[in-house]
């Protein structure tokens, strides 16, 4: 077809030329019946999931830390404990002496 | 529009700290936007009142997401669009278009259009609207939309791209493509016409 592009223009521009309904307020009672069933939704329970995963994350990585940073020492301690205990070599040298 | 009276981040703040009033004035205060986008997509068969009302609740499920980035009503025109075009996809399309599913006026207008050059009838605006509505209707959900806001609403590529998300190469492919599927049908019409 050599004048589509003519023939849907013509279509266009006719059909703009209809009139719209021009009425652009709410029908009553709609925005009241509208923001009481929003209001009363509870959020979705991804949301929520969402939103308390994210905390419990932070909650987590802080407690990680603050049990690190007590147990340091500890844990430094007994790696020199063992270091003492599992060198048998240095063992027997000083049994032999 | 109350746009004047409305102090809307006032007003935004309170819905988020779930006060109704403030809801309601929100809702008030959007409804013309909003309908204008129902009005203008509106998927046959689906009540505009009810696609509305889905669009505010998206809105209110969504407010945590707005970040202030875009103006509000911007935020809010694009929920109305993605909500209306996933009402299109829902729909079925006609699974094919014949000339005895038009009314008699809308036949004249498609006749006019295709076996003569001139103007169609000003008294005719009304069936040229319905029926291009109905060659559209043919179309896949984003292919109508993309024809519909470019050619009836003579919005840009980039007013297109802002309402939709799709980027201005995307929004130019997708008319192309749906000028090319509307030209076929138009060829297919004409050989029924002749027949």
């Amino acid at each position: 077809m050599k004048n589509f592009e003519s023939r849907w223009q013509r279509l266009v521009v006719a059909a703009r030329k209809a009139p719209t309904v021009d009425e652009v307020a709410a029908p009553y009672g709609f925005a009241t019946r509208v923001a009481a069933r929003a209001m009363s939704e509870r959020p979705p329970v991804l949301v929520v999931f969402g939103r308390f995963s994210v905390r419990a994350l932070c909650v987590a990585g802080l407690l990680t830390l603050a049990s690190g940073a007590a147990n340091y020492l500890a844990f430094a301690g007994s790696a020199d404990d063992e270091q003492v205990l599992t060198d048998p070599v240095s063992e027997v040298f000083t049994n032999a002496s | 529009m109350a746009e004047e009276t409305l102090d809307l981040p006032a007003c935004l703040e309170r819905v988020r700290q779930r006060d109704q009033a403030a809801a309601r004035e929100l809702v008030e205060h959007l409804y013309p936007l909003v309908i204008r986008i129902v009005r203008s997509h509106l998927p046959r068969r689906v009540a505009e009142e009810d696609l509305a009302q889905e669009i505010f609740l998206k809105m209110f499920t969504r407010l945590d997401q707005y970040k202030g980035a875009v103006a509000f009503s911007h935020w809010v025109s694009r929920i109305a669009v993605t909500t209306c075009i996933d009402q299109l996809r829902a729909q079925k399309r006609q699974p094919e278009f014949r000339w005895a599913d038009l009314s008699e006026k809308e036949a004249e207008v498609l006749d006019s259009v295709l076996t003569s050059d001139g103007e169609v009838a000003a008294n005719d605006a009304l069936a040229s609207r319905e029926l291009l509505y109905k060659l559209l209707d043919q179309l896949k959900a984003e292919d109508r939309l993309v024809l519909r806001l470019l050619d009836l609403e003579q919005r840009s590529v980039a007013e297109i791209s802002e309402l939709t998300g799709w980027n201005p190469s995307l929004v130019k492919v997708r008319a192309f493509r749906a000028r090319g599927k509307l030209k076929k049908l138009f060829e297919e019409l004409e050989r029924k016409e002749r027949s």
